[in-house]
C-alpha cells in the first residue's frame, strides 16, 4: 500500500521547529516532472522475514534485503552491479601487500555516533575475531569465518581518522571486495548494547532507520534525513512478510502493497498488462547447477571409490544433454539466463563463454568414449531439495533428469529436504555416482567469489581443480594489476567452462511487480533492493 | 472430583515428559542444523566448530539430561537461527495472534453451527436442510488455501479493498482468516448437530416434553440440544487444539503471525529449541483442552460423573 501520512494541525505546529530542523534541505518536489508525495509510506511485500539484523551472523538472500537498508559497506554497488564508493571514497593497493581505504567524512550512524577509522578497525576486529577480550565482545556464530577464509590478512591500522590500511602476507587483489562489501556496525553502540542490541535495534549509517520490527510480520523504516547520499524520496517504508506468492499478487492488485518481490514467471505478463502496475526484472547472482561427484576417493566418505564423474568427458556430456534454452523458455518464461561461465553475468570480472550446445548425439558419443554404453549405463543418484528454491526449480529438476535419461543416463531422482542435502554435502557422504541440484549465491562482487568454489574441498566443491587450473586460479588470487587480472579471470572462466565441473543450468532473473505510482525503482543484481532516489507519485 | 483432577495432573506430567523426550530424540534424528549456519564454502573443520559452539558435539545423553533439567524452568534454550529464547518466541506467536484467530474461528464455527444444525434437523429433507447439507459438503471439501485466496480476491481485490488481504492487529484483519479457518469445523459441527438432533428428537423424553405442552423452541434448545451437543463438545475440543496449533496454511495465506508457521519454519531449519518449545506448548494445549472437555461433560450431562 502507498499511504499518505495525515497529521493534525496542532501537533504539527508543536513539532514544526523540530521537524523543520530534521528535514533534509534538498528533497525535490517532483521527479521527472511528476509531483511526488514526500510523506508517503511504501509497503513492500517480501516472502520472508529476516532472522537477525547483525550482519556478522549472515548475509543470505533474505537477510541482505533487510540489513542493507540500515547498514552500509565501504564499497557500494550501482544498479548494474558495479562497485562504487560507499562509506569509503576510494580504495587502492599501496605496494603489493597493503590496501588503503580512504573513508568518507561527515557520516554518522543513526544515533549520531561518527563513522571514522576507529569504526573500521573495530569492524575488522569483529570480522577476524581479534581483540575480543580488549573490547569485551561476544562472539557470534558467523556464516563466513574471515580468519579462516582469508588467513593471509595479517593486520590493520589507522593512518589518520579517515584512512585505514589493511596488510596481508600475500597479494590479495580482491580484498577491496571481501572486506569492502561487509556492512559496518557502530563501535560505541555495539560495545554498549552487544549483539542483542544490533539484532533488536540495529543502528547503521544507511538511508533507512529501523523503527519497528514485528517478527515474522513486518519491519518499519523511516527515512534517515541525515543520510550522506541520495535519499529515498518518501518518508516511511514497511517490509511486510507475505509468504504466499498468490497472496502477494492479490495484495498488490488490491493496492494494499506498493511493490512485491518473487513474482512467478508466468504471472509476470498478466501483471505487466495492468496499467496500474509495472513489472521489472534483473539478473541475480544466483546460479543453479547440478553438482556431480568428481572427487577423488580420499576427498570424501567414499568407501574406496573415486567419484563416477571424475572423467571430464562425462561431465561435458551431461552439459550437452541438457537443453538450457528450453528450460529458460518453457519453465522460466524467459526470466532466467543460460550462462556457461562459472561466474554470474553480473559479477566483476565476468567473461561471457560460449554456451554448451544442446547436442544429445554428441553427449551419447562422449559417454560411449568414457566407457558408458547401453550395456554399461552411467547411473546418477540425484538429490533434489524440493520446495526450497521455488516452484520453477522444482519443475526444472525432473525435466533435467528426463533429458539425461534421453542420452542413456539412469537417473534416480531423490527429493530431500534442504537440510538433508546440506548435511550430505557438508559431510561428504554423496555416493560415488551421486549428485545434487542446488543454487549458489554470494554477497561479493568479484568473480573470485565463484571461482574459488573448486579451490578447497567444501560443501559445494565436488570437482576440485586439477593442478593446471589450480595454478591459474592461484594466479588470479595473486595478480594485483587490474587489467592483467581481468585477462587471467577470463582465461580461467574459459578453461573452467571446458573442464565443466558442474552442469550449469540457469542463472536466476528476479522479477518484481510494483504500483505505477512508484517511480525510479531499479532492481539491483544484488540480493537486496535499493530505494535511494525512489519516489512515490502524489 | 479432586482425585480425578490429581490423577489427570499426574497423567499430564507423564504425557508431557513423553512428548518432550520423543521430540528431543526425533529432531536429532533428522540431522544437524550447523550446515545452515555456515557459508557454502565452509570446510569440515568450520562446520565442526559451529557444532561445538552449539553444544551439539556433546554426548546425546548429556544433552538430554541438560534439557530435562531446563524444561521445568521453561528454558528450552536459544533459537539456533534467531538467537533468542525459544519459549519466548513461541509465546509471542501464541498470544495474541494464534489465540485471537483460534478464538474467532471457534466462535464462528460453533455459534453458526447451532442454528444451522438445528434448522437442518427440524426441517429434515426440506429446502433449509438441503441447502445446509450442500453448504457443509462444500465447506468441508474445499482446501483452505484455495478458499483463503478466493476470499482475498473477492473482498480485497474485486470489492475494492473492503477487507485487508493480509496482516493482523484489527477486527477487519481478523475476518477473512477466521472465516477460512472456521469453514471446515463449521461444516463438521452442522452435520454433527443435525445427526445428533435427529436422533434425540425421536427420544421419549422429547415426546413427553411436547406432550406437556412446552413451546417447540424450549423443547429443542433446552431438552434436545443439550444431549445432541455432547459429540460436538468432543470434536470442538479437538478442533480448537488444531486451530491453536495447526493453522499453518491459513497463517501463510494471510500472513498471520501465528505459532503454526513459526514451528513449521523451524522444522526444515532444524531449529531444535524452537521445535521443542513449540511441541511442548502444543502438548500442553491438547492436555488442557482434553481436561476441559471432560469437565464440560459434567456440565452438559449431569449423569456423567468424573471419578
Amino acid at each position: 500500500m502507498i499511504r499518505h501520512t495525515r497529521s493534525l494541525i496542532l501537533p504539527l505546529l508543536l513539532v514544526w521547529p523540530l521537524a523543520a530542523a530534521a528535514q533534509p534541505a534538498t528533497l525535490p518536489r517532483t521527479v521527472d516532472g511528476v509531483a511526488i508525495d514526500a510523506d508517503a509510506e511504501l509497503v513492500v511485500a517480501l516472502a520472508d522475514d529476516t532472522n537477525n539484523m547483525d550482519p556478522r551472523i549472515g548475509m543470505g538472500s533474505i537477510r541482505s534485503n533487510y540489513i542493507r537498508q540500515v547498514f552500509e559497506s565501504l564499497v557500494d554497488v550501482d544498479s548494474h552491479g558495479r562497485p562504487v564508493p560507499g562509506l569509503a571514497l576510494s580504495w587502492k593497493p599501496v605496494g603489493e601487500l597493503t590496501w588503503e581505504f580512504a573513508l568518507r567524512r561527515g557520516v554518522s550512524f543513526h544515533d549520531g555516533e561518527p563513522f571514522n577509522a576507529d569504526t573500521v578497525l573495530f569492524n575488522l576486529d569483529r570480522f577476524f575475531r581479534r581483540n575480543f577480550d580488549k573490547w569485551g565482545l561476544k562472539d557470534v556464530l558467523a556464516a563466513t569465518s574471515f580468519e579462516k577464509t582469508y588467513p593471509f590478512v595479517t593486520r590493520w591500522e589507522k593512518v589518520d581518522d579517515y584512512t585505514v590500511r589493511v596488510h596481508t602476507s600475500e597479494s590479495a587483489p580482491t580484498l577491496w571486495d571481501f572486506i569492502g562489501r561487509e556492512p559496518m556496525v557502530p563501535k560505541a553502540y555495539t560495545l554498549k548494547n552487544g549483539v542483542d542490541g544490533l539484532n533488536e535495534r540495529p543502528i547503521g549509517t544507511g538511508p533507512w532507520k529501523m523503527v519497528e520490527w514485528k517478527r515474522k510480520t513486518s519491519m518499519v523504516f523511516e527515512r534517515n534525513d541525515a543520510y550522506w547520499g541520495t535519499q529515498p524520496l518518501f518518508r516511511k517504508m514497511r517490509f511486510q512478510t507475505i509468504p504466499e506468492g498468490a497472496a502477494r499478487i492479490a495484495a498488490l492488485r488490491a493496492g494494499q502493497v506498493g511493490l512485491i518481490e518473487g513474482v512467478p514467471p508466468f504471472d509476470a505478463p498478466a501483471l505487466a498488462q495492468d496499467s496500474k502496475l509495472r513489472v521489472v526484472s534483473s539478473p541475480q547472482k544466483l546460479s543453479c547447477r547440478l553438482y556431480l561427484n568428481a572427487r577423488p576417493k580420499d576427498k570424501y566418505d567414499s568407501g574406496g571409490k573415486d567419484g563416477l564423474f571424475a572423467d571430464q568427458r562425462v561431465r561435458l556430456a551431461l552439459n550437452l544433454a541438457v537443453n538450457k534454452d528450453a528450460i529458460v523458455k518453457k519453465i522460466f518464461n524467459g526470466y532466467a539466463l543460460a550462462n556457461a561461465s562459472p561466474v554470474a553475468s553480473v559479477s566483476y570480472g565476468y567473461a561471457a563463454q560460449e554456451g554448451y550446445p544442446y547436442d544429445p548425439a554428441r553427449a551419447r558419443a562422449l559417454l560411449a568414449e568414457a566407457g558408458f554404453r547401453d550395456s554399461n549405463p552411467l547411473t546418477l543418484q540425484l538429490l533434489f531439495p524440493a520446495k526450497h528454491y521455488g516452484q520453477s526449480f522444482d519443475e526444472m529438476t525432473p525435466a533435467v533428469a528426463e533429458m539425461l535419461k534421453d542420452v542413456g543416463v539412469q537417473v534416480t531422482l531423490k527429493p530431500v529436504d534442504f537440510a538433508t542435502l546440506l548435511q550430505t554435502a557438508s559431510k561428504g557422504t554423496l555416493p560415488p555416482n551421486g549428485g545434487f541440484a542446488a543454487c549458489r549465491t554470494g554477497n561479493n562482487l568479484d568473480a573470485d567469489d565463484y571461482l574459488r568454489d573448486w579451490a578447497a574441498i567444501a560443501m559445494i566443491n565436488w570437482a576440485p581443480y586439477p593442478p593446471e587450473l589450480m595454478t591459474l586460479y592461484t594466479a588470479t588470487r595473486r595478480e594485483v594489476d587490474a587489467q592483467k587480472r581481468l585477462k587471467l579471470l577470463a582465461d580461467l572462466q574459459r578453461q573452467v567452462r571446458d573442464w565443466a565441473p558442474v552442469v550449469a543450468l540457469y542463472q536466476e532473473v528476479k522479477v518484481y511487480a510494483l504500483s505505477a505510482r512508484v517511480l525510479r525503482f531499479a532492481p539491483l543484481p544484488e540480493l537486496n533492493m535499493d530505494f535511494r532516489g525512489v519516489a512515490v507519485k502524489r | 472430583m479432586r482425585a480425578f483432577l490429581l490423577r489427570r495432573a499426574l497423567h499430564a506430567v507423564f504425557v508431557l515428559w513423553g512428548v518432550v523426550t520423543a521430540v528431543f530424540f526425533l529432531v536429532r534424528l533428522t540431522g544437524d542444523p550447523t550446515p545452515f549456519l555456515v557459508d557454502q564454502s565452509a570446510t569440515q573443520q568450520e562446520i565442526a566448530e559451529a557444532r561445538r559452539s552449539l553444544g551439539l558435539d556433546r554426548a546425546l545423553h548429556v544433552q538430554y539430561l541438560d534439557f530435562l533439567r531446563s524444561v521445568p524452568r521453561g528454558d528450552f534454550g536459544t533459537s539456533i537461527r534467531e538467537k533468542r529464547p525459544a519459549m519466548q518466541m513461541v509465546l509471542e506467536h501464541l498470544w495474541p495472534a494464534t489465540v485471537e484467530l483460534a478464538a474467532a474461528a471457534l466462535v464462528l464455527s460453533t455459534i453458526l453451527a447451532i442454528p444451522l444444525g438445528v434448522a437442518s434437523a427440524t426441517h429434515r429433507n426440506g429446502a433449509v436442510d438441503h441447502a445446509s447439507r450442500l453448504a457443509s459438503l462444500f465447506l468441508q471439501s474445499m482446501p483452505s488455501f484455495w478458499l483463503g485466496l478466493m476470499l482475498i480476491l473477492l473482498f480485497a481485490v474485486e470489492l475494492g479493498g473492503l477487507l485487508p488481504a493480509f496482516g493482523s492487529g484489527s477486527l477487519r484483519h481478523l475476518i477473512l482468516p477466521a472465516v477460512t479457518l472456521a469453514a471446515a469445523p463449521l461444516a463438521q459441527n452442522v452435520r454433527l448437530i443435525r445427526s445428533g438432533m435427529l436422533e434425540v428428537l425421536q427420544q421419549d423424553y422429547v415426546r413427553t416434553a411436547r406432550a406437556k405442552g412446552l413451546a417447540e423452541r424450549f423443547v429443542i434448545y433446552r431438552h434436545a440440544l443439550r444431549n445432541a451437543a455432547i459429540p460436538v463438545i468432543t470434536v470442538t475440543g479437538l478442533s480448537l487444539g488444531f486451530m491453536l496449533s495447526g493453522a499453518v496454511i491459513i497463517e501463510t495465506v494471510f500472513s498471520w503471525p501465528g505459532m503454526g508457521r513459526l514451528i513449521v519454519q523451524a522444522v526444515p531449519g532444524r531449529d531444535f529449541p524452537v521445535i521443542q518449545a513449540g511441541v511442548f506448548v502444543f502438548a500442553l494445549i491438547f492436555v488442557g483442552l482434553n481436561l476441559i472437555v471432560d469437565l464440560l461433560y459434567t456440565v452438559v450431562d449431569p449423569r456423567v460423573r468424573l471419578t
